[in-house]
């Protein structure tokens, strides 16, 4: 079957815990469609190329540039983008611990450090190590902080999760 | 300030503003959504120097709008400088029978969606007529060379020159050194590229663009549009990162106003990754011939150099084509008190992308140059390179002192910061641990390279640049509401650096208040008064001034009001965070929401003569408005790995003078993130061209920018050394951090490959390629 470059297929998924449908072109990436069909704008583009990182949202458990996804390849998956981080408006720990130590400046690739270090919390026992971080984190491209706050922002959320 | 009264200035207070970007709230351009909205896309010139023949739009699918250079003919974007000889250069909106670089806008689709708008682009055909392309400076200049504007008589924009009276006196009888020093062409790079979302309604333009000077865009749209300023407001609103990039008016924004205009609807660009490296300014591309001067024991007698800069195609508003030459010729003696100096500066015309401003403007180039030569001087006469450092430094006593380029040094802390380093890094230690390293074979070296960053220069600095706006001053309007809070516009920007924090620490301080009680507001020309933005390190100082000298200005009406009504003498009166209390007297005081609903609602109350307003609008230029100096002392230790020429930057140190700090958090925020542009500088960051003008480096796997694993922690020590010349003795510093990381990486990888032999390094990025090459260099000396 050929489907032409605008036709329109129906897209649905869980994002942030709730169902979303909506049309999408057989090319529209899944960052236009959060953003675009969903209205999800807290995930910024930064390259679209599948190189900076900012654009990264976790899908089924594991990140992802959503730059480099086609939006019909996600059908019936679930998402969790940076506005899934805080619960009734208040920040996470996470992002709690990158105001406190400055994790941020201009803000753009911030949400792409959310979930990179969301999955990394996540899939971690125990406190994480600079180099550890600076190792998870490295496909992610900040290009205000220099990253030694981002670091100290995703070391004291470990410490906290372990205390 | 009494006593009692909490201090704001100098703590580390997290940022107010960083809640929306880290729930995914800001409010970015791409975000913003309106009704009827159309996608523009530019077709841009595939050729770096050409006529174009024909532009062919009849396969453009129907529906979608196109423009082309014969529509916006009459519009341009023109900065001349007012330098005497300069030769215009006038930035076409779409370019007119004629291309002069790759990725030059020719034509602008609009479409309903910005898929359809990029199909639609591919489909406009253009003809060339192609033309030798001048890549090079010495290209651009050759005698035979074509002309890139036809009317000039050479690519020179114009030609520069400076020498100090005691020149030929003081460089008589010296050693000298000669190089060729030369920094890559590369750009600021934001995370955000731009973004522009104009609208035209009731006969009005109100155009959001992301950038770093609101009022400046303004009158660029306005005089290329040819209307009153009032009828034109531009909106920056959340902006991801600016660093100069954002500092100039591009065609696009006009572009995207009269599209607006003409079709009557929303028109809505965002800038991709590929036009930001064609299209958004460049900089950084300096080459300098330079020879330092010195005597037998090692003092620095003077400077001789060619500064030759690629300016690109054209003059960039506002800052003309000739502003990192000119900076370049007042800062390249550094920190040090030599007197002869004898400088000549080419600006010149290329076919390559316009070059406008970049975090730190010409001094990273500058500093290279003079901490290279100093480094060679020191290894000539076989000195210590941080003693011959402060041999030759402006010393305590000399302040204020103007330096050989004519500018004039305020203040600061250069050999002090030595002393601090030395100790903090155990510096003589480190330099034995490094040298037993290398007899081991390990290729670990130190770099060094102090410098001083002119930051918030107003009116006198900018007269001297021959701009025709001279950016002399910022202005910030407070207004306390009937509650009690307060409210700063202020004429800046902020993309990143945090003045929503440090404004209010820095005026609400003044008045006693909590932060929750101060918002400030910038970025909308209709909210804030005319100003020039945020750059050159200013905002902090400028705004900031004049925020607290208005908020100086409340805070004597508040206490006339607050003394009348408490029956009490004003002398008596604090303020804190309880409002206005009399000293001694817990308990005895009025609140601020009290003191303010008074004023505004029970005018009966008031002493007789006092208007029932709490208003202030300030303007503040920082007198002399030469600036006011920073210094920094910057240190790294790599190890070089010698099979692949890789460098592991493993240390980093920074002492640094910006005065007294509002908010330390901050300062080193700024200090890192610097630092890491520096990283890129020296080790990774080039725009490449080819022969025939194609720019190769147009993705993140070409151009490469540093990560977490290519920049250290950076450790930063400060030192305070109040400004004389600004209100609260604060200086700029957001440049600072970009500065010396070049020369310091330069300079370690010297002494990293010092046991093997002598190199000079006297080019950055230091590739791995180009470290092979260093290593042979040293080999073949043996």
């Amino acid at each position: 079957m050929k489907s032409s470059p605008n036709s329109t297929i129906s897209v649905s998924v869980t994002v942030n815990g709730t169902n979303r449908s909506a049309d999408a072109s057989p090319r529209t990436l899944l960052s236009d469609f959060l953003r675009d069909r969903l209205g999800l704008k807290g995930t910024n583009v930064g390259c679209e190329h599948g190189y900076c990182g900012a654009c990264t949202v976790i899908v089924d458990g594991q990140t992802v540039r959503s730059c480099l996804i086609l939006a019909p390849s996600v059908d019936g998956s679930d998402i969790t983008t940076v506005e899934g981080l805080a619960s009734n408006g208040d920040l996470s720990p996470l992002q709690r611990a990158f105001q406190q130590a400055h994790g941020l400046q201009c803000g753009f690739c911030t949400p792409g450090f959310l979930m990179t270090a969301s999955e990394l919390l996540e899939n971690t026992h125990g406190t994480l190590s600079e180099e550890e971080i600076r190792s998870a984190i490295s496909g992610n491209i900040c290009r205000c902080t220099g990253y030694v706050h981002i670091v100290d922002a995703i070391r004291a959320a470990s410490e906290e999760r372990t205390s | 300030m009494t006593p009692n009264q909490p201090r704001l200035v100098g703590a580390r207070v997290a940022r107010v503003e960083d809640p929306r970007f880290l729930k995914g709230e800001a409010r970015y351009i791409a975000n913003i959504v309106l009704a009827e909205m159309r996608h523009a896309r530019f077709v841009r010139s595939p050729l770096a120097h050409a006529r174009i023949t024909n532009v062919d739009t009849s396969d453009v699918p129907d529906g979608v709008a196109v423009f082309t250079g014969d529509d916006w003919a009459e519009h341009g974007i023109e900065c001349t400088s007012r330098y005497e000889g300069f030769q215009p250069a006038t930035m076409p909106i779409l370019a007119v029978g004629k291309v002069r670089y790759v990725g030059e806008p020719i034509a602008m689709v609009v479409a309903d969606d910005p898929y359809l708008a990029e199909d639609a682009a591919e489909a406009v055909m253009v003809d060339y007529d192609p033309l030798p392309a001048l890549t090079t400076v010495d290209d651009a200049l050759a005698d035979d060379a074509p002309l890139i504007h036809e009317h000039w008589d050479s690519n020179l924009y114009v030609p520069r020159a400076y020498a100090s009276p005691d020149y030929d006196e003081e460089t008589a009888d010296t050693l000298s050194i000669s190089a060729r020093l030369s920094h890559s062409r590369h750009s600021g790079v934001p995370m955000e590229g731009r973004a522009v979302l104009a609208e035209f309604t009731a006969g009005r333009f109100k155009v959001h663009t992301a950038t770093q000077i609101p009022h400046l865009i303004r009158t660029a749209v306005a005089t290329a549009i040819g209307l009153p300023e009032r009828d034109v407001q531009i909106v920056s609103p959340d902006v991801g990162g600016g660093f100069g990039v954002k500092a100039q008016a591009y065609p696009e924004e006009v572009a995207c106003a009269l599209a607006a205009r003409a079709l009557k609807v929303p028109v809505k660009w965002i800038e991709d990754r590929r036009e930001h490296f064609l299209a958004s300014h460049h900089s950084r591309e300096h080459t300098h011939q330079a020879s330092l001067h010195y005597t037998e024991d090692g003092t620095v007698r003077g400077l001789t150099a060619e500064l030759y800069v690629d300016m690109g195609a054209y003059s960039v508003f506002p800052w003309t084509s000739t502003m990192d030459t000119g900076m370049a010729m007042g800062i390249l003696p550094g920190p040090y008190r030599f007197t002869g100096y004898k400088v000549d500066g080419f600006p010149t015309c290329t076919n390559k992308t316009p070059y406008g401003a970049y975090r730190g403007v010409s001094r990273p180039a500058a500093c290279f140059t003079i901490e290279r030569l100093v480094d060679w001087m020191a290894r000539d006469r076989g000195l210590d390179r941080l003693e011959a450092r402060r041999k030759n430094l402006v010393r305590q006593e000399d302040y204020p002192w103007t330096n050989a380029g004519d500018l004039v040094y305020d203040g600061g802390s250069l050999s002090e910061s030595i002393d601090v380093m030395k100790e903090w890094i155990g510096y003589d230690e480190l330099v034995e641990s490094l040298r037993d390293d290398r007899k081991k074979g390990k290729l670990r070296g130190l770099g060094m390279a102090i410098f001083t960053e002119q930051s918030a220069h107003t009116t006198e600095e900018f007269k001297k640049r021959g701009v025709p706006i001279v950016f002399g001053y910022e202005t910030a309007t407070l207004r306390l509401d009937p509650t009690g809070h307060l409210t700063i516009a202020a004429s800046i920007h902020s993309h990143g650096q945090g003045l929503e924090t440090t404004l209010a620490q820095f005026a609400g301080e003044t008045l006693g208040l909590p932060m929750e009680r101060v918002k400030v507001v910038f970025g909308d020309t209709d909210q804030v008064s005319y100003g020039a933005g945020t750059f050159a390190s200013r905002s902090a100082v400028l705004a900031g001034g004049a925020a607290r000298i208005a908020a100086t200005e409340l805070r004597q009406k508040l206490t006339r009001i607050a003394a009348y009504l408490l029956e009490a003498s004003e002398a008596d009166l604090v303020f804190n965070e309880n409002g206005v209390e009399v000293v001694g007297s817990p308990g005895l005081g009025v609140s601020m929401a009290e003191l303010c609903r008074i004023t505004y609602q029970r005018p009966d109350l008031l002493p007789e003569g006092e208007l029932p307003t709490l208003e202030s609008t300030k303007t503040y230029d920082a007198a002399p408005g030469t600036g006011t100096y920073t210094n920094a002392l910057h240190m790294g230790v790599i190890e070089i790995d010698a099979g692949t020429g890789g460098i592991d930057l493993q240390k980093y140190w920074v002492v640094e003078d910006c005065g007294v700090m509002i908010n330390p958090l901050v300062v080193e925020g700024q200090i890192h993130g610097g630092v890491a542009q520096g990283i890129g500088s020296a080790l990774l960051e080039e725009m490449i061209y080819d022969e025939n003008g194609q720019l190769l480096t147009t993705t993140f796997m070409d151009y490469l920018l540093p990560t977490a694993q290519d920049v250290p922690f950076i450790a930063t020590r400060h030192l305070e050394t109040p400004s004389p010349s600004t209100e609260g003795g604060i200086k700029g510093m957001g440049e600072g951090g970009a500065i010396a990381p070049a020369a310091v990486v330069a300079g370690a990888v010297e002494d990293a490959l010092s046991e093997i032999g002598h190199v000079y390094v006297s080019r950055v990025p230091l590739t791995p390629e180009r470290v092979l090459g260093h290593i042979a260099d040293a080999r073949r000396q043996q």
